[in-house]
């Protein structure tokens, strides 16, 4: 067998295992209900409900913040993320979620939330928040 | 009935549209008059296509100037009746920011493609000499596909690109709109965003954009070569332009990078973020590309690898344009445009080229000079065939993540990126660096052709170990061992590959001049790699805080970090090594700065070190936004950043002082107040220190009461000690006509308010009533702090990188004069 073609071979097994690993690493969007049946990290969309109380005082906790979340299939659970309140969350469309239920709490690791810009109506702006710095 | 509107300056936006159009005709006429120069007038000399070909391209530029003039007048003329200068600039905004204005939007950003685009041709056209024709074609293909991003016109109903020039009442839909006087009442436009109001955001889009625009030119090299079955004469030429391309854009990428850890508060200087990861995709294709593409100039081998790298590099450049700009990001990442109707164009912008790559190869196929001969193992161009391959995979690794909304858009499937992206990127990339960097090391000993293997053994297995004994040290004196054991590698690797390349660049001095480019840009990289190892794997959050409540059972039980701190003014906190202050603020609109004094004391509580840091928030349209500040030491950066304040309101600069007036609602911001009686010399504890009531004054005066002999009125002179801080207060006592009266004093900084409300002749005391703020009304700010050790070394490799590419340029020039 030819060098290159050997060396070909290895190319196409680090491409397939590359995908695997993506596949196996990458997560999926569900509902609070999918994340109460796994331990997993699960990414949830849904938006905020503003009628209930959104929970951030410093002075108590600069690391404790509360909220509730309805998901797209309508279940609401309270939300908590480690971190400080993000500016503007109250005006935010939609949240997409990081994170794993813990009892009946929904425990976020990131908070990514859309805005819609305060002057034109067609743009989004979008944040993201964590509650850990990143490292490798 | 059309309305007269009043006020508008439409004349720029006509002239300015009217170059658009120019523009896009230009290249239509320069591409078509190209190709028949090349196809009809082969091999004629004097040829009236090439001639309408290169008049063609020239009113190209000229029209593009002229947008680009038009543009700036209207941006600094604050002509808001148009939407890009209402959108992205007001008129508060200093001169120099109005440049960055001009590339504040996505037309903007196109402009400025098209802009570098057209001065490369221009250089081509002056110095391509025999390749002028087909290179030409290609180049001015490109114009015309950027020509239609901005062309903003409508065709069967289907608007076309979206031009600059388009009017804020075409734009936007509203009832204003139908008054003809609707100009006065748009007083200023919405300004720009706050964070891109920093110097790195005048000269990073530039930059960036030569970048992209220079891999135009290889690409169109490589298509010239298919097209004119020239398959080997094209690869000279396209090295030192693909030198140049990777030089640009790295340096644009980094310096992204730069602006985003000076002034975007993620905390680093790079997040995985899908549009980061976009803009270097064509940078890691072309940097391999380049390798091949000597390795073919040497060694005839690898022509395939070569082309195909060349070709995907500058179709990478428009799909990671249309990852930003399509919208179709929205969900993953942070700074993506969100769609202007642009979707499908931008797709077809992708496929034109992508198309074009590989119908050219399939037809051409048969005739490439692919070799049939084996490499040999020990050669230099076989490794550094790998190493391109290797390049070529971690790239492709990053692709298939960033574009898994492209897939779930494409299959229909829910796929979220993996949950832990930046760990996943971070192992999965090490491990192709690992290889890399040791490639980039031990292939330098090799030869071309052939090589001496025993020797070559021998020096790559002295080099090894000598580069794992210094990387045992480094790992054991920075803690990076306590990382995943792929980083360690990748420490090897990088620090393998500055030795090695070292030992070619002392070679170098002693007279092999040609391999210091290399060499250079290697160490380079392997030094940014260190860099970016430590910095990232042992950044050190130092404002832990582990104070709260805490406010639930189960949110207790998990020991979650607690990265952000709460700081009261002038209530010193430990934090790590240091005692942090915050002891004002200064406000100079937009930006509110947070003075945090940073002091570090030895055993003997002896003050060794002292900073102030102002990490800033800037109010711009009703919201807030962070900017961090950051110490630097030469081995490492202290880095702070606010993630809340009640000290700051989005209306601030207005409404503040409204409450304050409101004397009688004042108590209620305080909580209940004590009374004391007290005698001079006594002194009041209260919850965060002391009041001293020094002395009394018989003879106080209140500004304009006069006072009568009757009249009594009696100052206390208070002293506060809070939290190490000495203050004064002197509250009145007064009667007068019989009627008694007293003067509070408020202390801000100490969050009092403090009353004379009584005299006792019987014990001779007075009473002294005290107000202090509530914990929640106190200023206070929340803050993050990082430490990042050892970054210098990633901006330093970058330095030295782009010096590499610049000695190999020069070197890759002269070659071709030579030959």
């Amino acid at each position: 067998m030819k060098k290159s073609s050997i060396f070909g071979l290895v190319v196409i097994a680090i491409a397939i295992a590359v995908i695997i690993s993506v596949y196996s690493n990458s997560s999926t969007y569900g509902s609070f209900g999918d994340a109460q049946k796994t331990s997993s990290e699960l990414h949830i969309i849904g938006h905020l409900n503003k009628s209930k109380e959104l929970f951030y005082d410093a002075t108590k906790d600069a690391n404790y913040f509360s909220f509730y979340m309805k998901d797209n299939n309508g279940e609401e659970r309270k939300v908590v993320f480690t971190g400080t309140k993000p500016e503007d969350f109250e005006r935010s469309e939609q949240l997409v979620l990081t994170g794993t239920m813990q009892g009946n709490e929904f425990h976020a690791s990131k908070i990514l939330m859309k805005c819609p810009s305060k002057y034109t109506q067609d743009k989004l702006e979008v944040t993201e928040v964590k509650a850990k710095q990143a490292s490798l | 009935m059309d309305t007269v509107y009043k006020g508008e300056h439409l004349l720029p936006g006509h002239i300015g549209q009217f170059f658009v159009v120019l523009s896009f005709g230009a290249a239509l006429l320069s591409c078509l008059s190209y190709y028949f120069a090349t196809t009809e007038d082969a091999g004629k000399l004097n040829s009236s296509w090439l001639r309408l070909g290169r008049i063609g391209f020239y009113l190209n530029s000229i029209a593009i100037l002229g947008i680009g003039v038009c543009l700036f007048y209207i941006i600094y003329n604050h002509f808001f009746e148009y939407h890009y200068a209402w959108a992205y600039t007001s008129r508060s905004l200093p001169v120099y920011y109005i440049v960055s204005g001009f590339w504040n939007g996505q037309e903007g950003g196109f402009l400025l493609w098209t802009f570098w685009q057209a001065v490369l041709g221009n250089i081509l056209i002056a110095r391509a000499k025999s390749w002028e024709r087909p290179v030409m074609t290609v180049i001015a293909l490109s114009q015309v596909v950027l020509g239609t991003m901005v062309l903003g016109v409508e065709i069967f109903g289907v608007r076309i690109g979206s031009s600059p020039f388009l009017l804020l009442r075409n734009a936007l839909e509203g009832p204003i709109f139908s008054n003809p006087d609707y100009l006065s009442f748009i007083k200023d436009g919405q300004g720009m965003n706050p964070s891109l109001q920093n110097y790195w955001m005048i000269i990073h889009p530039p930059t960036l954009f030569l970048g992209f625009a220079s891999i135009v030119v290889p690409f169109a090299y490589a298509v010239a070569g298919l097209w004119q079955k020239k398959y080997k004469e094209w690869i000279q030429p396209a090295i030192p332009y693909s030198l140049f391309a990777c030089m640009i854009l790295g340096t644009g990428v980094i310096m992204g990078s730069f602006w985003a850890y000076e002034s975007l508060n993620f905390g680093g200087f790079w997040a995985w973020d899908p549009v980061e990861n976009a803009s270097i995709f064509p940078w890691i294709t072309l940097v391999a590309a380049v390798h091949v593409l000597i390795v073919f100039k040497n060694s005839g081998h690898s022509y395939f690898t070569a082309t195909f790298l060349v070709l995907v590099s500058f179709v990478l450049v428009w799909y990671s344009s249309f990852l930003s700009r399509s919208g179709i990001l929205g969900d993953t990442s942070v700074h993506s445009f969100t769609d202007n109707g642009m979707f499908w164009q931008l797709v077809i912008g992708v496929l034109v080229f992508l198309v074009l790559s590989v119908g050219l190869l399939i037809v051409r196929w048969k005739e490439l000079p692919i070799t049939k001969k084996d490499e040999e193992t020990y050669s230099r161009e076989f490794w550094m065939f790998v190493g391109a391959v290797f390049l070529g995979m971690s790239c492709f690794h990053m692709i298939v993540v960033t574009s898994v909304p492209v897939w779930n858009a494409i299959f229909k499937t829910k796929i979220a990126p993996p949950s832990d992206i930046v760990k996943h990127y971070n192992v999965i990339q090490s491990s192709f660096a690992f290889v890399v960097t040791i490639l980039t090391g031990f292939t330098q000993f090799l030869k071309y052709k052939k090589t001496d293997v025993t020797r070559f053994f021998i020096t790559t297995g002295i080099y090894l170990l000598f580069a794992a004994l210094i990387t045992a040290l480094v790992v054991y004196a920075t803690g990076v061992y306590k990382l995943n054991i792929v980083f360690v590698l990748v420490m090897w690797g990088s620090v393998y590959s500055v030795v090695a390349n070292g030992k070619v660049l002392a070679d170098a001095f002693k007279g092999k001049f040609k391999l210091a480019g290399s060499a250079v840009a290697h160490i380079g990289f392997g030094v940014l790699m260190i860099g970016a190892l430590i910095a990232a794997g042992t950044s050190n959050v130092i404002s832990i805080n582990n104070t709260g409540e805490g406010f639930s059972p189960e949110f207790a039980k998990e020991q979650n970090p607690r990265e952000n701190i709460l700081v009261y003014r002038n209530q010193p906190v430990k934090m790590g090594d240091f005692m942090v202050t915050y002891t004002g603020d200064s406000i100079s609109a937009p930006n509110h700065f947070f003075k945090v004094d940073y002091k570090q004391m030895d055993a003997n509580d002896k003050v060794t070190k002292e900073f102030v840091l102002k990490p800033k928030v800037q109010v711009n349209r009703g919201q807030l936004a962070s900017s961090p500040d950051t110490k630097h030491y030469l081995f490492h950066d202290l880095y702070t950043h606010i993630t809340m304040s009640n000290a700051i309101s989005a209306t601030e600069g207005g409404a503040e002082s409204a409450s304050a007036h409101d004397e009688g609602n004042d108590d209620k911001n305080y909580d209940a107040p004590v009374s004391h009686e007290v005698a001079p010399g006594d002194t009041i504890k209260y919850r965060d220190g002391y009041i001293l009531l020094k002395s009394l004054n018989k003879e106080a005066k209140v500004q304009n009461i006069p006072l009568a002999d009757s009249d009594v009125a009696i100052g206390a002179n208070l002293e506060i000690v809070s939290h190490g801080n000495k203050y004064e207060a002197k509250p009145i006592y007064m009667i007068k006509s019989g009627n008694v009266f007293d003067f509070a004093r408020k202390v801000d900084d100490a969050g009092l308010k403090l009353r004379f409300s009584k005299v006792i002749p019987e014990s001779k005391k007075v009473e002294i009533i005290v107000y202090q703020q509530p914990e929640s009304q106190k200023k206070f700010i929340v803050m993050k702090a990082i430490q990042f050790p050892y970054i210098n070394l990633f901006w330093s490799g970058t330095i030295i990188m782009v010096i590499g590419f610049f000695l190999s340029i020069l070197r890759r020039k002269k070659e071709l004069k030579t030959v």
